[in-house]
């Protein structure tokens, strides 16, 4: 017998006290681990996308960190895709809006709706050359007033809508000429149309809210030629000699100042410094009440010989060992949320199936840490049994 | 005078006092044992024969006197966990084996601690002695699958684990009917020949007292009579 199979038989003494254990830390380890994932799978996929795609810099209203409420005058985007230096540029008007799932039936009938990232592009838009078309065609310059739009391959799995198609946003049928798929899954589960229509439908004329761009890298020292790019946006003013107030910046620069990521970010660790506080909190009860129960056992370990040090390693022991099966259960556990949440039409086009093996690590540092904190105390009262007076214990 | 180096195991003057009801627990109690030397221990319920036991094998410490192992003091040694590990063994009148293990992985549980650091060489070791106490066939039994006699056999393996020189029984026939007991004495009395094992053994059962080398009779914390189990008159020892 080795030691660790002695621990594993010890764990074995109380299995439904055990299970429900490894129960209560699975719950905790899991969410942390599914929150973390999504948290992380959001970054992965916009860091992602840029890196395919050769983005050198990200444009947004100067104190907007996401893309959504930021505003760019549109002529700046045409005026920039001029100079020289820039290679090629993409501009967006993004919008989060509601499809409706369905046509009214009635005049008083408010159909159902669903959440959807709309990309209004201009046909220049490198992003076209990036894509590919699964069924249809791309949007063209001269599609602009007919309200086409393509959608992404998850979005169409998820509605259920093909080439031909009518889907209607902001009350406003658009027909669908193509099907495509990007490595961005929010532009995979979301709809693209052309700039200008969506400008005219949303009221927002004249405006991109962000707009990225290649730059052309002629010198052997290609971070001055984008810096120098940088600089050169920033210096642009308005007709009457005022700053636009705009702030490009490198695709890692951007991703690490997005608010929206931030947001998810800051809240995965509150969520997930809540659970760890649960799970110390139910190992520490748990090993607590194993020691107490099994005062007379420890005393004989130690009247047998069994220094202190190893009293703590097998406590310490114990709740590692709990925590390793929490964190194996709760990671799966994860795993699986994450395809289950990612077939549910309401946020499939939200989440990323699927967790990064990084998170899943430290999912599992955390469990071993819950393991650490809640065995600690008990452990510590474990050795200072004395075996005289465990051995009189009831 | 009494050269503590002649013995095994030396109590010299030990007493000990529990604060808790103002008890005198030891008063001045001195004994010497030889290797291979069985003593039994016998007394009423309260004269101090646990205690003396616990102090004789390093679980308590003494407030006044000294125990000696082979000559040296136990009270300037700084391992005494490893002491006892290696040094004695220990059987309860309540067995006390780890209810998920079975036979052959209880024998090792002490077997972490003494000198075999190989998986393997601890199986044999606990199967060898598990055979030696007439349990090999039960050796992957878990304690509530055996009877109380052959959990007793089974603490004795135990406490045989690493080879120790001395072995300290406290009531080990107490839970026992007198066949079984009868086996466990047996075993006793082989051990003692075989392996030249010194036996303190605690008890209340005159059969018991009646295989010893000596018979150790106390009152009160006190030594009252330290002499051969079939003689009559007592030698006062205590003072």
């Amino acid at each position: 017998m080795t030691f660790v199979a002695f621990i594993f038989k010890n764990l074995t003494q109380r299995p439904i006290r055990t299970a429900l254990t490894v129960l209560g830390l699975s719950v905790a380890v899991g969410s942390m681990v599914a929150l973390m994932g999504i948290a992380k799978s959001f970054r992965a996929a916009q860091a992602a996308s840029f890196e395919e795609r050769g983005v050198d810099l990200v444009t947004l209203r100067g104190g907007d960190a996401i893309q959504l409420t930021s505003e760019v005058p549109e002529w700046v985007v045409h005026e920039v895709s001029t100079w020289p230096e820039v290679k090629a540029i993409d501009a967006a008007l993004v919008d989060m809006t509601e499809m409706q799932i369905r046509e009214p039936r009635n005049a008083d009938d408010v159909p159902p709706s669903k959440p959807v990232i709309v990309q209004a592009w201009l046909p220049i838009n490198f992003g076209f050359g990036d894509m590919d078309v699964l069924e249809g065609r791309k949007l063209e310059a001269k599609d602009e007033g007919k309200y086409y739009t393509m959608i992404g391959n998850e979005f169409a799995k998820s509605v259920n809508k093909k080439v031909g198609d009518t889907i209607t946003i902001l009350q406003k049928k658009f027909e669908v000429v193509g099907v495509f798929k990007t490595s961005n899954f929010t532009e995979r589960g979301g709809v693209l149309t052309l700039l200008k229509d969506y400008q005219d439908l949303s009221g927002r004329k004249g405006v991109v809210t962000g707009f990225s761009l290649r730059v052309n890298k002629t010198t052997s020292d290609p971070d001055a030629e984008v810096e120098a790019v940088r600089q050169r946006i920033m210096a642009l003013t308005n007709n009457k000699g005022d700053s636009l107030r705009l702030t490009p910046q490198r695709p890692e620069q951007y991703l690490d100042n997005a608010s929206h990521l931030k947001i998810t970010a800051a809240m995965a660790w509150m969520v997930s410094a809540i659970a760890m506080l649960i799970g110390v909190i139910s190992m520490l009860n748990t090993m607590a009440m194993s020691v107490l129960e099994r005062t007379q056992e420890i005393g004989i370990l130690r009247a047998i010989g069994w220094p202190r040090r190893r009293v703590v390693q097998m406590v310490i022991g114990e709740a590692l060992l709990l925590a390793l099966v929490a964190a194996a259960f709760g990671s799966i556990g994860a795993v699986g949320a994450t395809h289950l949440m990612s077939l549910f039409p309401q946020v499939n086009t939200l989440i990323e199936p699927g967790i990064a093996v990084s998170v899943l690590v430290t999912g599992t540092g955390f469990a071993l840490l819950i393991g650490l904190l809640g065995g600690a105390y008990p452990a510590y009262r474990a050795s200072r049994l004395l075996p005289t007076e465990a051995l009189r214990h009831d | 005078m009494t050269n503590p180096t002649d013995f095994l195991l030396y109590a010299d003057a030990v007493a000990k006092r529990y604060p808790d009801g103002d008890v005198r627990a030891l008063n001045g109690v001195t004994l010497g044992v030889r290797p291979g030397e069985y003593v039994a221990i016998t007394g009423p319920s309260g004269c101090g024969k646990s205690t003396l036991l616990n102090v004789l094998g390093a679980l308590d410490v003494p407030d006044a006197g000294a125990v000696y192992f082979k000559g040296e003091p136990l009270a300037t040694r700084r391992d005494l966990d490893t002491f006892r590990a290696r040094q004695i063994g220990f059987v309860f009148q309540s067995f006390f084996l780890m209810p998920t293990l079975t036979a052959r992985e209880n024998v090792q549980v002490p077997m972490f601690e003494g000198p075999l650091t190989a998986r393997a060489e601890r199986v044999k070791k606990a199967t060898d002695l598990l055979e030696l106490v007439g349990m090999g066939h039960r050796a992957s039994h878990r304690p509530k699958q055996l009877s109380v006699g052959e959990r007793q056999r089974v603490a004795l393996a135990r406490a045989l684990a690493n080879d120790p020189p001395l072995l300290l029984a406290d009531e080990p026939t107490g839970n026992l009917d007198s066949a079984n007991a009868a086996k466990v004495l047996d075993l006793f009395a082989q051990l003692q020949k075989a392996r030249g094992l010194a036996l303190i053994v605690v008890t209340h059962s005159d059969e018991v007292a009646a295989l010893a080398d000596r018979v150790i009779r106390m009152r009160d914390g006190q030594i009252v009579s330290d002499c051969a189990p079939a003689t009559t008159t007592a030698r006062t020892v205590s003072g």
